[in-house]
């Protein structure tokens, strides 16, 4: 399911590649702007709330995603606790406007600065390990974490999370109190971070973490320190699956153990599945599709376990790959991302 | 923390009887299905995470089997052999499919069958728990040894578990059969160029498993809740025993099952609050300096 | 103890999709000839482990509601209910609430939720300022907290705090007759039973000082495995347990408990054994046991909590729930308001609401009041009791006594900064 990319390409190196680097980069800055412009006009063209909510967290499911698909996908890391910064995004953002009323960005700041170095000390001790062993201790850690939510009931509130709200006080003129300023926030966070990740991605780091994917004694042997690569890939990761968190807290105004659990683990994984691990807006588009899926199962039957189930089987066992994996064998585009 | 009680525990004969045979009955049962984990991913090289929902299967297919005969030889045989016979055609249609895949893979399909037996049983069987109650067989006031109390059905408990831990042993050790199953664990090609059925030894080996899966839920089912759902707890605790004894080690699961079930026993009565973090913390340490298991080979795959 | 063959639950599964299919269509062709139906949602949970929550809360109101609208509903407008699952999951009942009120069109919310989903669900009504009733959640802090509660939410449904003062009353004079000294406590690691427990101990050692508390168990949530836990309150001897322990985990509990034969050496005080699908689970009931009363038809001992008990199991082949009684509760009150004002509007209804008093056969002096202090309810009966191996399942219900509960309330208020 993970691409195996073409490991000789080392862009970067060479005047073209720099080039050609600078052209896609610049191609990306327009599909963003573009992308920015189409979702910030939509609420004059919709004006249905349940679009707007829809497309709120789409867009923290959107970031979370992809940034598991940076280990996933990218790094060839299979995680199986990357709802550990989903939580610990939600809970330290909403704990700090909660307790210290500082204003949203300082929280935001503080926020992914957190999952910063919770991703720091849980990466470096699991990178080390080799494919299923990686995936068992990321498991591990996640439960850790959500026990100590569940446990500290004084900080977290415990199982029933953190109630009482969370304080938005307006910064900048935007008052996240608004439901068309909250969804223009969360689709503007949303462009952000897609291109930044995009961004990281496409540049010498996003390739040689690719070229360890594919063959890390190789790139070892090329001098690059393997162990490194991977911990500030777990990094990153894991502080932009901080921010989608935050943005369901804001959604939801509060903080729940579910956020940590490994089921938001799960999901991130089928988005994946469903979207494509190859392209970049794969988990996107799996997000897209995960969420329009699960809001509709529920109006039909009790029984979503069976219907989810029987979608995941399929593209596991018969499409064998993604939307997005689709649409660009059909566009003959064969270079992978 | 309470360490003057668990002092004072070790002073007491009988609370060392008690809590070392309710260390043992809890490892009994991780030991069933866990060894069935263990052997399904050292033969066949993947992680069956839905090891769980076959407990569950099994502790449905004896419930369902008890309310209708009577007979609990019939509940655990129903709850065996029915999961059994899932296993296999499990492993035929589906599992085969994601041998060769990548670990991601093999998650996806067996969280997927997860979802969807958690709602099948739901459907066949409503979603409130349903209680199996113990067989009148065992109705008696509770054994005393040396002191301490021993229930009558823990004690069969634990005596069936030790014979199929015999019964593992001797045949993977002692019989052709067993040696052709290592076999084909450590180097599925050659044993298969020497003419053996790889793929039907697979079959076997999976159904192997998923009996043990079944079969320790047949017998869980009289003394715990039957719901949906509650393939969960055991499939995680599994895990932590299977890599604390080694991925692929029958004697590896034995003695991490052992391990566990003494650490939550004497636990409760000294450190109640961190019996959960502290099997975590041996899974962690495990995985970060002897990745392979206490028993286990270093992992040829 | 009669449970739905499959085949009757898939008959009935299959009329319930039929019917919820042609809800959700709109069946256009009644709504023209009648007036606008009142749309009330309600998020529950309708999945997963705790699966009977939401279907037993909707036997209930759809029982209460189809006698509301078989009388005429509200000047010729009935109510149609909008039910969504929200699995059990908080995000999803803030979701789903918002979708309910938002798209769907519902002025009022009838929350069905947990006390995590509860809580979701305040925060969407505390921003879009609908009315909403909480029937299940009974963790104290949503009503008695100044910072949490807002106008416009209310709760109907038993406070953890009652009956805790109400237990401890129970059990401390047990403990003065029979010198039960020495109390262990096995309740499950969560917010509800840490709350509880403490709050029990706390008033079982001001009702009866010479209480000794000799060892706490925690078992997590819907763990399957009791032994470690029966084995240590057998080693610790104590004269008497309690036990916030519920459904499954208590069936269990109960189960394991009896082949190590500790029901015959000490004294049980759970909470909440007087549920049917727990009396009717366990198989090995020990008689004595000493509970406190989730439903069960004998209490209170009136021919109206006996006719509804009947009435709900006649039309659903099922005992109804604590859940049950709760939400017929609250569509009590919402329907008697909305006839009071003659309105769907939250405010009005909400003004009506506070300081109402409703007939009841759950009250314990027939009656329920909605405190307007606080907006929620009181005066619903609690009481204890002990366990019998079959129907009727519990006898010597002594009911708890309202004014010392109100008393002890206010001052636990005060304590905890409420006030």
């Amino acid at each position: 399911m993970s691409a195996r990319g073409d490991a000789m390409s080392t862009p970067g190196a060479s005047p073209r590649g720099r080039v050609r680097r600078a052209a896609s980069s610049g191609r990306d800055l327009l599909v963003a702007a573009a992308g920015l412009a189409v979702l910030v006009v939509l609420p004059f063209v919709f004006s249905s709330p349940l679009l707007l909510d829809f497309m709120i967290r789409l867009a923290a499911f959107a970031i979370y995603a992809t940034s598991l698909n940076i280990l996933i996908g990218y790094g060839g890391m299979v995680s199986f606790g990357h709802g550990m910064f989903f939580g610990a995004g939600a809970y330290s953002f909403a704990l700090l406007m909660q307790k210290t009323g500082v204003s949203i960005p300082v929280a935001i700041v503080g926020s992914v600065a957190y999952c910063a170095v919770l991703a720091l000390v849980v990466g470096v001790i699991c990178v080390r390990l080799k494919e299923i062993y990686f995936s068992f201790l990321t498991l591990a850690f996640q439960m850790l974490v959500h026990s100590v939510i569940i446990s500290w009931v004084t900080l977290t509130g415990g199982d029933q999370g953190l109630t009482g709200g969370i304080p938005r006080p307006p910064f900048l003129g935007i008052d996240l109190g608004e439901p068309r300023p909250m969804y223009w926030f969360a689709a503007t966070v949303a462009v952000l971070c897609l291109l930044a990740m995009r961004h990281l991605m496409q540049s010498p780091f996003g390739y040689t973490l690719r070229m360890v994917r594919d063959n890390a004694e190789r790139a070892q042997f090329l001098g690059i320190q393997v162990a490194r690569i991977r911990l500030a890939a777990f990094v990153i990761a894991g502080c932009f699956g901080g921010i989608g968190g935050m943005l369901m807290a804001l959604f939801v105004s509060g903080a729940f153990p579910e956020f940590a659990y490994w089921t938001t683990s799960g999901e991130a994984v089928f988005m994946i599945l469903m979207g494509g691990a190859a392209r970049f807006l794969g988990p996107a588009t799996g997000a897209v599709m995960l969420l329009l899926l699960s809001d509709l199962i529920t109006r039909f039957t009790e029984f979503h376990g069976i219907v989810l189930g029987v979608t995941v089987l399929v593209f596991a066992l018969v499409f064998r790959r993604g939307v997005t994996d689709f649409i660009a064998q059909a566009l003959g585009r064969s270079r992978a991302a | 923390m309470d360490p003057s009680a668990l002092a004072s525990c070790f002073a007491s004969l009988s609370c060392v009887v008690t809590q070392t045979t309710s260390g043992l009955i809890i490892g009994a049962l991780l030991f069933l299905v866990a060894a069935g984990l263990t052997l399904i991913f050292g033969v066949l090289g993947v992680v069956n995470f839905t090891h769980g929902s076959f407990y569950m299967l099994g502790a449905y297919f004896a419930y369902s089997a008890y309310v209708a005969s009577g007979s609990f030889a019939l509940a655990i045989a129903a709850g065996a052999l029915g999961v059994a016979a899932f296993g296999l055609v499990f492993e035929r249609v589906f599992m085969r499919r994601v041998y060769g895949s990548d670990v991601l893979m093999q998650l996806l399909v067996c969280y997927a069958f997860i979802l969807i037996l958690d709602d099948v049983v739901k459907m066949v069987w409503g979603p409130e728990f349903k209680s199996m109650g113990v067989p009148d067989a065992f109705r008696m006031p509770p054994v005393s040894v040396a002191g301490g109390v021993v229930p009558a059905f823990y004690l069969f408990l634990i005596g069936a578990t030790a014979v199929i831990a015999l019964a593992l042993w001797v045949v993977l050790v002692k019989t052709r059969l067993g040696k052709v199953v290592r076999a084909a664990a450590i180097n599925p090609q050659m044993t298969s160029a020497l003419g053996v059925n790889t793929g039907a030894i697979y079959g076997a080996v999976f159904a192997v498993g998923s009996l043990l899966a079944g079969l320790a839920g047949a017998l869980a089912a009289p003394v715990r809740s039957v719901a949906p759902g509650m393939g969960f707890s055991i499939l995680i605790e599994s895990f932590i025993v299977t890599v604390i004894g080694g991925m692929g080690s029958v004697s590896g699961a034995l003695v991490g099952a052992l391990l566990i079930g003494l650490v939550r026993s004497f636990g409760s009565i000294g450190f109640p609050l961190f019996v959960e973090g502290i099997m975590f913390l041996a899974m962690a340490v495990i995985l970060v300096v002897k990745p392979s298991g206490l028993l286990g080979r270093e992992a040829a795959r | 103890m009669t449970e739905p063959t499959s085949i009757e639950r898939r008959r009935l599964l299959g009329a319930a999709t039929a019917s919820g299919a042609l809800a959700a269509l709109g069946a256009p062709f009644v709504s023209r000839a009648q007036a606008k139906p009142i749309k009330i949602g309600m998020p529950t949970i309708l999945s997963g482990r705790v699966a009977q929550l939401g279907t037993s809360s909707r036997n209930a109101v759809m029982m209460e509601v189809e006698k509301f609208n078989a009388a005429g509903g509200l000047g010729g407008r009935q109510i149609e209910m909008v039910v969504r699952d929200s699995k059990g999951q908080p995000q999803e009942a803030a979701r789903v609430s918002r979708e309910l009120i938002n798209s769907d069109g519902c002025e009022i919310l009838f929350d069905c939720e947990a006390s995590s989903g509860a809580f979701a669900v305040h925060e969407v009504v505390r921003d879009l300022g609908v009315l909403c009733l909480h029937n299940i959640s009974e963790t104290s802090a949503l009503s008695a907290d100044p910072k949490i509660r807002i106008p416009n939410a209310f709760r109907t449904a038993r406070q953890g705090i009652h009956d805790s003062i109400a237990g401890a009353n129970y059990a401390a004079a047990i403990a003065k007759a029979k010198k039960l000294d020495r109390w262990m406590t096995c309740s499950p690691d969560y917010a509800y039973g840490r709350d509880t427990t403490a709050e029990f101990l706390e008033y079982l050692k001001t009702f009866h000082p010479g209480v000794e508390v000799a060892g706490e168990a925690w078992p997590k949530l819907f763990q399957p495995d009791y032994t470690e836990v029966v084995t240590r309150l057998l080693q610790g001897k104590p004269q008497a347990v309690y036990s916030c322990l519920w459904g499954g985990d208590l069936v269990s509990f109960i189960d394991q408990g009896n082949i190590y034969a500790l029901f015959g050496q000490t004294q049980f005080f759970t909470v909440n054994m007087a549920d049917y699908t727990t009396l009717t689970a366990v198989k090995n009931l020990p008689a004595g046991m000493h509970t406190g009363n989730r439903y069960v038809k004998v209490f209170p001992a009136n021919p109206g909590n006996a006719a509804w008990g009947d009435a709900y199991f006649a039309k659903y082949k099922e005992y109804p729930t604590n859940w049950s009684w709760e939400c017929q509760l609250g569509m009590q009150f919402l329907t008697t308001a909305m006839k009071k004002t003659n309105s769907t509007d939250g405010k009005k209804i909400a003004e009506a609401l506070r300081g109402m008093k409703v007939d009841s056969p759950f009250g314990a002096d027939g009656t329920i009041t909605m405190r307007g202090e606080d907006q929620t309810i009181i005066g619903y009966a609690t009481g204890w009791g002990t366990t019998l191996a079959q129907d009727p399942y519990v006898k010597d219900v002594q009911a708890g006594d309202w004014k010392q509960i109100l008393q002890h309330e206010a001052e636990w208020k005060k304590k905890k900064g409420y006030v």
